[in-house]
């Protein structure tokens, strides 16, 4: 529901009824397209993030690991970090969409601009929270296999 | 601080300037000297840190922050002899809140420091890169600036080990304070950026660091002053608070925030009121000076600055 | 205006925010040095003790495991059982309990608060530069220098033991009246049932003594709360006035011959108390924080003091549970900012 007229990164989950929203509120298929296109570039913004963040966790947990601490203590510190990064980004993505709209009217009121934009500030939270997810798995991933 | 005046040549005669020509040709000096408020709070401030340099040098530590039975008589009312009264340790308060003034100082200075540092650091990279930096980097301060600033701390001391004392409080509240930095020096620094003369300087083949030490950081020199003087007040009151919850200095220390919650708890109730009246006294002073000092450099400021301070 | 799919959207974004608090508070406490298991077992137990109890909740289990089982219960508001606090209460008791005593404080201290700090900045804008506009600066000032953790202590004394006019800490006289909790709000339950219930010494009192008796230890620490959000509203709403008052339709009107005062109050109020009215909800969670060290100072026992106990002891699942209910608390009144915030502004359709 909340999904319907906002395209956002969480509500970027395929689902059926969404492609024919998106054509519904922008006109023909050129508008279907260019939603498309978003939500690919959307994707690979997330994805990129959560890589880098995967590796990283990988990375991270067997440096931690072999420096010293036990393998439960190096992915338990590896991964709360990425949750650490994850959960913050949850809240950063869900408070620029909540408050998105009042921030950028208050700006407008007021007369200041100090270049906050509702979509940048989630952009922002999507690499954010890809990054810390993709810790989170390297993490897991790391423990499991090792 | 206007940047009209900053031309580079000019800048070197500037200097060999005398001081008061200086200051009579500084907007921002000139503004903030004729505001007597600002003047109030500027003595407060002076004469804080001499007491607290008075009691660091002269007042022995040990002495009043061990239990004094035998010494003192307990609680005892002010007097001639204890100014201040007597805490239920018999200790002398007065030479305890004359040492809490060092401890507010000296803690209130590391934190804001380094949260100022933290702070150009990110905001000038912010500022710098642009783009997805800028995006990320500030986004997330953002966020972090969203928290309620006492709750966040809370849940930060949690992460520190109860044995780093004060520090703990230090640790978390300059986590919490940075982003006010950085949103602050970010702007300054993007204002100076896109001036026309570091766009010359930049054509003239200056490399990218000699532009950021040479022209954005003395430009943002008049913006860092006034949001680290707005914050040292704050950051005084909740490094106090988070003593005063327990999660900061260790039990005897004379930090202002510990004897609050130690005359709060004991004494008032039993009608020990000085025990906690000096010491928040004190903190409330020295809090004044700073907001008044601030909020004085604020309406000096250079209006295009000042946009980035709330 | 107000549309019901904005609200049910904003509802709906309540499930990312406490899903990224709870993952927040899960990370932070899996970093913080205490062991859980020890907090529970004492400082003097066997070691041997202390591993039984790390196997029994878990805490052996792959760190991705301890997250899913978290997650799923925090789904269902269930953390389990109180470590040392309230030992073996179920944690959602615990807040059931004392949540609405901090509701009821924070409340009553934003109403003081808003009651006065908007008509001061008023009053502060209208006389611009005079006697009153500095008086009322610097006691703003003072209001936000002065931390709530002394200016507690100091209506206590003035108040509670120079005149002797009101109690000093708790929430009723309890050695006159017992109250049955049913809604947790201490000033609706005295006055819903009055003394009748209640009689413990036979004398005769008013049928709203302890009602009274309530009312009377709310007045201290609500105001201690409402003076600092007071002096933080008034700033607000002064600057606000002021930047409205200089705009053009405030000079158009009055040059179409409107009285000057009539002109404020058309026109410059309602758009002056656009930004102001956001202050209010940002500043709420300030207020919690300000409820924590209230509730400290004059001895309340709310979900503030709750969580620094816990936090002080180790008592990870009241942590979380309390960390999770401020989150939502102030998500709803940020929810509700928004919509009176929309009712003012004809500009924003949501």
């Amino acid at each position: 529901m909340a999904c319907a007229t906002r395209s956002t990164p969480g509500c970027a989950t395929p689902s059926t009824d969404r492609g024919t929203i998106v054509s519904a509120d922008e006109d023909g298929s050129q508008g279907s397209n260019r939603g498309r296109r978003e939500r690919l570039s959307r994707i690979r913004l997330v994805g990129f993030a959560g890589a880098v963040g995967l590796a990283l966790g990988v990375f991270g947990t067997l440096v931690v690991a072999t420096t010293g601490a036990d393998g439960r203590g190096a992915s338990t510190l590896v991964f709360s970090l990425g949750a650490l990064a994850f959960g913050f980004a949850l809240l950063g993505w869900s408070g620029s969409v909540a408050a998105g709209r009042s921030i950028e009217a208050t700006q407008a009121h007021l007369d200041t601009d100090t270049g906050w934009t509702e979509s940048g500030s989630r952009r922002a939270m999507a690499r954010i929270g890809g990054f810390g997810a993709g810790v989170m798995v390297g993490a897991s991933v790391t423990t499991l296999l090792v | 601080m206007s940047t009209e005046t900053d031309t580079g040549a000019e800048a070197g005669r500037r200097q060999a300037r005398g001081v008061v020509e200086r200051v009579r040709a500084s907007p921002f000096l000139s503004d903030l000297l004729s505001n007597r408020l600002a003047l109030v709070g500027l003595g407060i401030i002076l004469a804080m840190i001499v007491i607290a340099v008075y009691a660091r040098l002269f007042v022995d530590l040990e002495a009043i922050s061990l239990t004094q039975f035998g010494t003192n008589p307990p609680q005892a009312a002010p007097s001639a002899e204890y100014p201040f009264g007597t805490d239920g340790q018999a200790r002398d308060i007065f030479p305890r809140v004359l040492y809490g003034a060092w401890y507010a100082v000296l803690y209130g200075t590391i934190t804001v420091g380094v949260s100022t540092i933290a702070g150009v650091g990110l905001g000038t990279l912010a500022a710098y890169f642009g783009d997805v930096t800028d995006n990320v980097v500030m986004r997330s301060m953002d966020v972090l600036l969203a928290f309620p600033s006492l709750l966040l701390a809370l849940a930060l001391v949690a992460i520190f080990p109860d044995g780093l004392g004060l520090w703990r409080a230090v640790a978390a509240l300059t986590l919490v304070y940075t982003p006010r930095f950085a949103r602050v020096i970010r702007g300054a620094a993007l204002a100076v950026l896109e001036d026309e003369y570091v766009d010359a300087t930049v054509a003239l083949g200056a490399a990218d660091p000699r532009v950021i030490v040479h022209h954005v950081l003395p430009n943002c020199l008049a913006p860092i002053t006034v949001q680290s003087t707005l914050n040292f007040g704050l950051a005084i009151i909740d490094l106090a608070a988070l003593s005063f919850l327990g999660f900061g200095a260790p039990t005897g220390t004379p930090s202002w925030g510990l004897m609050l919650s130690n005359g709060v708890e004991f004494g008032l109730l039993t009608g020990i009121w000085w025990w906690s009246f000096f010491p928040g006294l004190f903190l409330a002073i020295t809090v004044l000076g700073f907001n008044l000092l601030g909020d004085g450099m604020r309406d000096a400021l250079d209006p295009r600055m000042r946009d980035a301070i709330d | 205006m107000i549309s019901k799919r904005f609200v049910a959207k904003r509802l709906l974004l309540l499930v990312p925010v406490l899903f990224g608090v709870a993952t927040l508070v899960f990370a932070i406490l899996q970093l913080s040095p205490g062991n859980p298991a020890r907090v529970i077992a004492g400082q003097r137990a066997s070691e041997e003790f202390v591993r039984q109890i790390e196997r029994e909740l878990g805490l052996n289990d792959p760190i991705y495991v301890q997250y899913g089982r978290f997650l799923l219960d925090a789904a269902q508001f269930d953390f389990g059982n109180s470590y040392t606090i309230q030992r073996n209460t179920p944690v959602r008791q615990i807040l059931r309990n004392k949540l609405p005593v901090t509701l009821e404080l924070a409340l009553y201290g934003q109403l003081i608060g808003i009651l006065l700090g908007i008509p001061l900045g008023i009053i502060s804008a209208v006389k611009q530069d005079t006697i009153t506009d500095h008086l009322t600066r610097v006691g703003a000032l003072s209001g936000i220098s002065i931390p709530i953790f002394w200016s507690g202590p100091l209506v206590i004394l003035v108040f509670a033991q120079f005149f002797g006019w009101l109690p000093t800490s708790g929430r009723i006289d309890a050695q006159r009246f017992s109250i049955e909790q049913v809604t947790g709000l201490i000033t609706v339950d005295t006055f819903v049932q009055g003394v009748d219930a209640t009689l413990s010494s036979g004398f005769a009192v008013s049928h709203f003594a302890p009602f009274f008796s309530a009312v009377e230890h709310m007045i201290l620490p609500a105001a201690t709360i409402g003076i600092y959000s007071m002096a933080l509203i008034s700033r607000m709403m002064r600057s606000s006035m002021l930047e409205v008052t200089r705009q053009d339709y405030i000079r158009t009107a009055r040059a179409k011959g409107q009285g000057a005062k009539i002109t404020l109050m058309k026109h410059g109020l309602r758009n002056a108390l656009i930004p102001v009215i956001t202050v209010i909800g940002i500043q709420f969670g300030s207020l919690l924080g300000g409820a924590v060290l209230t509730e400290t100072v004059f001895g309340i026992a709310g979900i503030g003091t709750l969580l620094v106990q816990a936090i002080e002891v180790g008592d990870y699942p009241v942590v979380q549970g309390t960390v999770l209910v401020f989150a939502f608390l102030f998500t709803l009144v940020n929810l509700g900012v928004d919509v009176t915030y929309s009712a003012l502004d004809p500009r924003i359709d949501q």
